[in-house]
């Protein structure tokens, strides 16, 4: 028993040894290597990266940066933050590229971005809240040549609709 | 009958932890046990490894025996018994199946139910009878695909010139996602179906459906479109029963407006989206055999696109 007893910190100091030389292996590999430059490779690294997260984030619709206030009162009783689930039900997307709205990257009708800002609807109508809302329920009422289906959209999801389009300002 | 919700942005309806049918139930019993299972060696092992670090006797030569040879010997059979026997619970039931034939293009399905009766096609949607074992004789016609439902079953691969089957029971009523897994070329992440599982009843009352003529376009606008339809050339690949048969290298459109999602599965079906497809196939679907159609004016556009969102 008393060999036996003995083995214990025998292999403690064992395991200990091993985990001394391997850290001072580390604390070596680190020493050896130009630190500072290191370091500011990893700062430019996180750096360059966050620059990216953060673009991407702001890329994004935001309850807050969306003027949300503005476009409820343009279109009295809409709920503009119904805008972007509307668009993806009826389809929006895959004609038009729509800020904020999930998969609306289509090329077959002109892109809404800032459509807040823009004079007129399909070059024909002047923009705003109640010709935006016309237009959406029926397009070819207004333009007889135009592709733009009428997609059986209700007044008030084209309402919502509308106060969100209208929403997009100068930043989307 | 149909609940016309599509799957698109439904959490948890491809997944195989999320069972709804015998085979992935079976699975995802066999995967769970097998996990738990070996969590507890893992934990006996570094136990066994800690005890034997610490202790202070000497070493015995049968725990060796126990620990090295019997133990793992035991395990290994329980696991073969186990997984033996669950995959032939799982292929069990396939000779009264219902068979439906399932073949795989770039990027869609074709689906025919009844093959080996009256044979009635459909596409990128498919029907299941609730509880009731289905075999389908998957192949291909371009390159290899995989048809995966992962809450219903395993996966199989679609293979050009060769059949093969799997037979699934669903057992649980609702709609659920299904999904190439073999890489198959530009678009097959875009390439999914969806699955609609039915009572036996339902089944029968569908597939029966199926054979009517579409519907007639009943209005003057309808019509326009019917003649667009004609008129593009759609009707080269594309069938429409009672208007159009004859067209096999694109999904039958038949009941094209009843579908629950457009382009294999991947977006709502409604007006918007089938006249931004027509317009724009190889913008939504990169790769598609379908060219796109942006030579169609406006009006023309629009009549096919209500004419096809009318064929429930």
């Amino acid at each position: 028993m008393a060999e036996a007893s003995g083995m214990r910190p025998l292999r403690l100091a064992v395991s200990a040894f091993v985990v001394v030389v391997a850290g001072g292996l580390v604390a070596l590999w680190a020493l050896a290597t130009p630190r500072q430059d290191v370091v500011g490779q990893a700062v430019s690294w996180v750096d360059v990266r966050w620059t990216m997260l953060r673009d991407w984030y702001n890329s994004q619709p935001l309850d807050g940066e969306v003027e949300w206030e503005t476009a409820q009162l343009q279109v009295r009783g809409a709920v503009a933050a119904r805008g972007p689930a509307l668009m993806i039900e009826y389809g929006c997307g895959s004609c038009h590229i729509i800020p904020g709205v999930s998969g609306a990257k289509g090329t077959v009708g002109p892109s809404l971005t800032r459509f807040g800002e823009r004079a007129y609807i399909a070059g024909i109508l002047p923009n705003g809240p109640g010709t935006l809302t016309n237009w959406l329920i029926d397009p070819p009422l207004y333009a007889p040549e135009t592709a733009m289906p009428d997609m059986g959209v209700s007044d008030e999801d084209a309402e919502d609709m509308a106060a969100y389009l209208l929403a997009l300002g100068h930043y989307r | 009958m149909i609940d016309e919700e599509s799957t698109l942005g439904q959490f948890g309806s491809q997944s195989a932890l999320d069972a709804a049918g015998l085979g992935a139930e079976l699975t995802l019993t066999l995967t769970t046990a097998l996990h738990v299972a070996g969590a507890l060696i893992f934990l006996s092992v570094m136990g066994a490894l800690a005890w034997a670090w610490f202790r202070t006797t000497g070493a015995r030569t049968w725990w060796i025996w126990a620990g090295g040879v019997a133990i793992p010997a035991g395990a290994l059979v329980i696991l073969v018994v186990g997984s033996t026997l669950t995959l032939a619970a799982i292929r069990a039931g396939g000779e009264n199946a219902t068979i439906i034939d399932v073949r795989g293009y770039q990027f869609w399905w074709d689906v025919t139910y009844d093959p080996t009766g009256d044979p009635v096609r459909d596409g990128n949607e498919i029907f299941l009878p609730l509880g009731e074992p289905v075999t389908f004789r998957l192949t291909s016609e371009d390159v290899i695909h995989s048809f995966w439902i992962p809450s219903i079953s395993g996966k199989m691969d679609m293979i050009p010139g060769r059949v093969n089957e799997l037979t699934v029971t669903a057992n649980e009523l609702g709609r659920f996602r299904g999904q190439c897994a073999e890489f198959c070329g530009l678009s097959h992440p875009l390439m999914a179906f969806e699955v609609v599982v039915v009572t036996p009843e339902e089944f029968r009352a569908f597939v029966a459906d199926l054979r009517n003529e579409a519907r007639d376009p009943d209005t003057i606008a309808l019509r326009q479109g019917r003649d667009v339809f004609m008129n593009a050339g759609c009707a080269a690949c594309h069938a429409i029963r009672g208007e159009a048969e004859g067209g096999v290298l694109g999904p039958d459109l038949s009941r094209v407006g009843a579908r629950a999602s457009l382009g294999a599965g991947m977006w709502p079906m409604n007006v918007g989206n089938l006249a931004g497809w027509i317009a724009d196939v190889q913008d939504m679907k990169p790769g598609a055999n379908m060219p796109s159609y942006n030579h169609l004016t406006g009006p023309e556009l629009r009549a096919v696109a209500h004419y096809l969102d009318s064929l429930k």
